[in-house]
């Protein structure tokens, strides 16, 4: 039984535009007050493109993720503002049933923990069946018959007797892995993978990133990686945004951001990378302070205490988003600081939405 | 897992003889023996009489020793008989099991039917209000006493003489619709308390599941509501729910006393209250025996029940 | 900072309120009640309740004022009900602790004894007790409280184990703390969570235990009055006054839900985990 809805074309744009995040805000209500995990948060993502979302933890990476798709525990959280564009809709304020119809199908999501994120009681190909046979309207047999080839793909060996298996009879790797093909089992446009390999074994982690790399690359899904980790996002993405407190401080494709990284905050995390061909053996360097209470900010560019560029501005007013475009690239880079902000008259200037 | 099977069962030994120990040493603690009960009603008795009275009442050796030769007979199934009655204990103790085994499983049919869906919806429900209510209404299910529930029943089905039988009881095999109707009112009298008691499991193991990792998972593969409630939610959350079901279903098979006395059930517990009433040991002996034994069977095969529904206990890491 | 979110969860305040109430109506009848409790009035026997006669709850089949009747007998219930608890409590922490704590074969022995008591269905097992030690209220006590010592075992020597393996124990251990300042430091804030919850809940069963002995005839003894041997003698005059069942059983249920609604709330308000859930 298919889903109607799902396969309407996009309208004509930019043909290659798949997302389009603007403005997305998320809130929490805590006991302590009101916290926005995400802050105006803006991006693009084209097709078999792969975005990274680098930033601390509470940067609010997760949680503009779950934020597309609906998935924000509501109580406490709710999306407050801003446009989700995907096929000509508005994922934000879409009917719930019509957002429903696009997970795992046009819009699949990975999480951290393959140990939680499975369900100990189903077996494995009870779960990787599932998305099949909601989306694609397949039957037992030939939905079970897919799901051995997906476990095979995603690398399980003895896919065929494995898959009634149980999670808990899995390593953690082999639970990524096995995460990774319910999610591409139905050919989705877009995965989202948050944090993928943040709670594996170092040696594994390598053989999860290639593997959604290669299968990605394979049927052209964009993905959008989210992780703590710039060398993962060296090796694996086309384009970087860069998160701290909520907002996105600076977006470029990625051998812009490494070679020439605007941002006081991603030069701090790219010097914070320890690196054995430095001459001296001087110290490690780390970031002073620690992150912002995202407790009712002020309006202020959150990075301003830690930042050794500060400037009294800063401490005044969030510093406007501003757009710069390289020479030989297509695509703008933006960074949100006051040292980088123009004057009236200079380069595109937008403020902040 | 069939290691885990014969451990538990190993338990068992233990523990019955621990509670063979106490019942016997305590009835023999019970002040106004039978023997001088008995007595009362004679005026006068030989040497001679005397002594066999001793010997009948078992009052002419030591305690322990008496004691390991009841614990004798008893494995080779022999309780011994009835002061009162002067009946075989086992057979009279065996013949009130299905009554009290019926009247729990009706009892336990009602609580799960009820009990289970209320707990589901309860913890679906976002709005403040609604949940408070629920909570205080499983709550009060919990706090209402059986008998003055039981009295109330029988106060407002009164008129309804017609319909339920009084009088002896039916046994389900002669006359099913008599006998299924003369157990209504006590399975409900108990099956209201034992239904708050699993709404209330079934709601806060449900809350827990709801939040764990795994069914953001589900709702991320875009399957509908319903499906991640009932095969993702409830799988797990049911579990919990078998081991609390299954500890009271023991619980009442020599617990339901109080019912069993307001309804005049000739179940297992009314049987051990008139023998505790009657100081007639070796009827108090041997039902308290028998329903502890019961109690605990019934608890390790909960746990076996639990053991083989979650897989993470059934399949070991090791082997399938 | 406890106590705040104590007073916004109504549950918890329900409860509070509740048996709040019951304590105020034990301190009053300690010193007044409408009729004197045990004095028969045959004239005026099973007299439906009337604000005229002043009889508010009615009279039984003795002609005894039932709200007389149910106000000193609350005292005695509750009275009853937190001796036992308090005893299973006490006797039953302290095996239970000592057994999580020690281990080993000290562990084995003393839950083996609690598993015995444990697999005597309550009732029975306080029926067996009151045979043995004779049928009056102050014994009453020790049959109640006998059988909470295993369930209070068994859930402070799960608290102390679940506690012992905790990493910030361990954690306090390789700074060089002993055992005695772990014990208190650590354990015993720890376990006192488990422990406050679990008495709140025994003591809305006790309520019930020592009704349904009274009930039998096996609690506190006529003409004392108790709420459930009150029921038990209105079980024959029921069906014509059906206020001599219906007041006494009332007073239960609301003492005992009460002591479930408070037992929960404190469970919300004290358990971290479950504080951003509604």
């Amino acid at each position: 039984m298919k889903e109607p809805g799902a396969d309407t074309p996009a309208p004509p744009h930019d043909a290659s535009l798949l997302l389009e995040v603007e403005g997305l805000t998320t809130e929490f209500r805590t006991e302590q007050g009101r916290v926005a995990a995400v802050d105006r948060v803006s991006f693009q993502l084209h097709r078999g493109e792969t975005l990274g979302l680098v930033g601390e933890s509470g940067s609010g990476k997760s949680v503009t993720n779950l934020s597309i798709l609906r998935l924000v525990p509501d109580p406490p959280g709710r999306v407050v503002a801003g446009r989700v564009g995907y096929r000509g809709k508005d994922l934000r304020t879409a009917a719930e049933e019509e957002v429903r119809v696009l997970r795992g199908r046009n819009i699949s999501m990975i999480f951290q923990d393959p140990l939680t994120s499975l369900n100990p009681v189903l077996r494995i190909s009870t779960q990787v069946q599932e998305a099949l046979q909601l989306h694609h309207g397949l039957g037992g047999r030939q939905a079970r018959a897919k799901a051995v080839e997906m476990l095979r793909l995603v690398g399980i060996p003895d896919a065929e007797r494995r898959a009634d298996d149980y999670p808990h009879q899995f390593s953690g790797g082999m639970r990524q892995r096995v995460m990774i093909a319910m999610a591409l089992s139905c050919n989705p446009e877009i995965l989202i993978a948050d944090e993928p390999t943040t709670a594996l074994d170092v040696t594994i982690q390598a053989q999860i990133l290639e593997l959604i790399k290669g299968l990605s690359a394979r049927s052209a899904t964009a993905v959008i990686l989210i992780t703590h980790d710039l060398g993962v996002v060296a090796g694996m993405c086309d384009r970087v945004c860069v998160m701290y407190a909520g907002r996105i401080v600076e977006s470029a494709g990625v051998d812009e951001l490494f070679s020439d990284p605007l941002h006081p905050y991603t030069r701090g995390l790219l010097d914070s990378i320890p690196r054995v061909d430095r001459a001296g053996g001087g110290r490690l360097h780390s970031i002073p302070g620690s992150p912002p209470s995202l407790i009712d900010m002020p309006d202020a560019c959150p990075f301003h205490p830690r930042c050794p560029s500060a400037m009294d501005i800063c401490r005044r007013a969030y510093p406007p988003e501003t757009s710069r475009r390289a020479a030989g690239s297509d695509r703008a880079r933006t960074v949100s600081c006051w040292l980088h902000a123009e004057v009236r008259g200079g380069p595109t200037q937008r403020e902040p939405a | 897992m069939a290691r885990y099977v014969a451990k538990r069962l190993l338990s068992l030994v233990p523990v019955l003889f621990g509670v063979s120990l106490i019942v016997f040493f305590l009835v023999r603690l019970i002040p106004g023996s039978a023997l001088e009960m008995y007595m009362g009603t004679q005026v006068e008795a030989t040497p001679q009489q005397l002594e066999e009275l001793k010997r009948i009442f078992g009052e002419d050796k030591p305690v322990p020793i008496l004691y390991v030769q009841w614990l004798g007979r008893v494995l080779e199934g022999d309780f011994g008989y009835s002061l009162r009655t002067g009946r075989p204990v086992l057979p009279d103790i065996l013949a009130r099991l299905p009554v009290s085994l019926e009247l729990t499983l009706l009892a336990l049919l009602i609580a799960l039917l009820v009990g289970i869906p209320q707990g589901v919806l309860a913890s679906l429900t976002k709005n403040r209000v609604v949940d408070a209510a629920n909570r205080m209404a499983g709550l009060l299910g919990l706090s209402l006493p059986q008998f003055w529930l039981a009295a109330l029943m029988v106060l407002v089905f009164s008129g309804f003489r017609g319909w339920i039988p009084m009088g002896n009881y039916i046994r389900f095999v002669s006359n099913p619709l008599r006998n299924l109707l003369m157990l209504i009112l006590p399975s409900l009298a108990i099956g209201v308390g034992l239904a708050a008691v699993i709404m209330r499991y079934t709601r806060n193991s449900m809350l827990e599941v709801l939040q764990a990792d795994y069914i953001r998972t589900a709702r991320a593969k875009g399957l509908k509501r319903r499906v991640v409630i009932v095969r993702h939610a409830l799988k797990s959350a049911i579990l919990p729910v078998i081991t609390v079901a299954g500890f009271n279903t023991g619980y009442l098979l020599g617990g339901a006393i109080v019912i069993e006395e307001v309804f005049a059930l000739p179940g297992m517990g009314r049987l051990a209250l008139y023998a505790i009433y009657q100081r007639d040991y070796p009827v108090i002996q041997g039902i308290v025996l028998v329903i502890a034994a019961l109690f605990v069977l019934v608890n390790i095969l909960t746990d076996l029940l639990y053991a083989v529904a979650d897989p993470r206990i059934r399949l070991d890491e090791a082997g399938r | 900072m406890a106590s705040g979110r104590f007073s916004r969860n109504s549950i918890a305040m329900t409860g509070a309120a509740i048996v709040a109430l019951y304590l105020a109506v034990i301190v009053v009848a300690f010193f007044w009640v409408p009729f004197d409790p045990l004095a028969m009035d045959a004239a005026h026997a099973l007299q439906p309740p009337s604000l005229a006669s002043g009889h508010v709850f009615g009279t039984d089949e003795f002609g005894r004022d039932i709200l007389s009747r149910i106000m000193r007998g609350c005292g005695v219930s509750l009275a009853i009900s937190v001796a036992a608890t308090a005893l299973g409590a006490l006797v039953g922490t302290f095996m239970g602790t000592w057994a999580g704590f020690r281990g080993g074969r000290w562990d084995h022995w003393i839950m083996r004894v609690a598993d015995v008591l444990f697999s005597f269905p309550s009732l029975l097992l306080a029926i067996f007790v009151m045979a043995v030690l004779g049928e009056k209220s102050f014994n009453v006590v020790f049959a109640i409280g006998l059988v909470y010592i295993p369930q209070f075992a068994r859930v402070s020597r799960g608290a102390v184990l679940a506690i012992r393996q905790a990493d910030y124990v361990k954690a306090a251990r390789s700074s060089g703390a002993g055992s005695g300042f772990i014990l208190f430091r650590h354990l015993l804030p720890n376990i006192l969570v488990p422990l406050v919850v679990q008495v709140s809940l025994s003591l809305s069963v006790a309520i019930l235990l020592e009704s349904a002995l009274s009930f039998l005839g096996l609690g506190v003894q006529p003409p004392a009055p108790s709420w459930g041997n009150m029921l038990a003698s209105a079980r024959k005059a029921m069906v014509i006054a059906p206020w001599t069942a219906i007041y006494p059983g009332l007073a239960i249920v609301l003492l005992v839900l009460g002591f479930n609604l408070l037992g929960d709330g404190l469970r919300d308000v004290l358990d971290p985990r479950l504080r951003n859930v509604r």
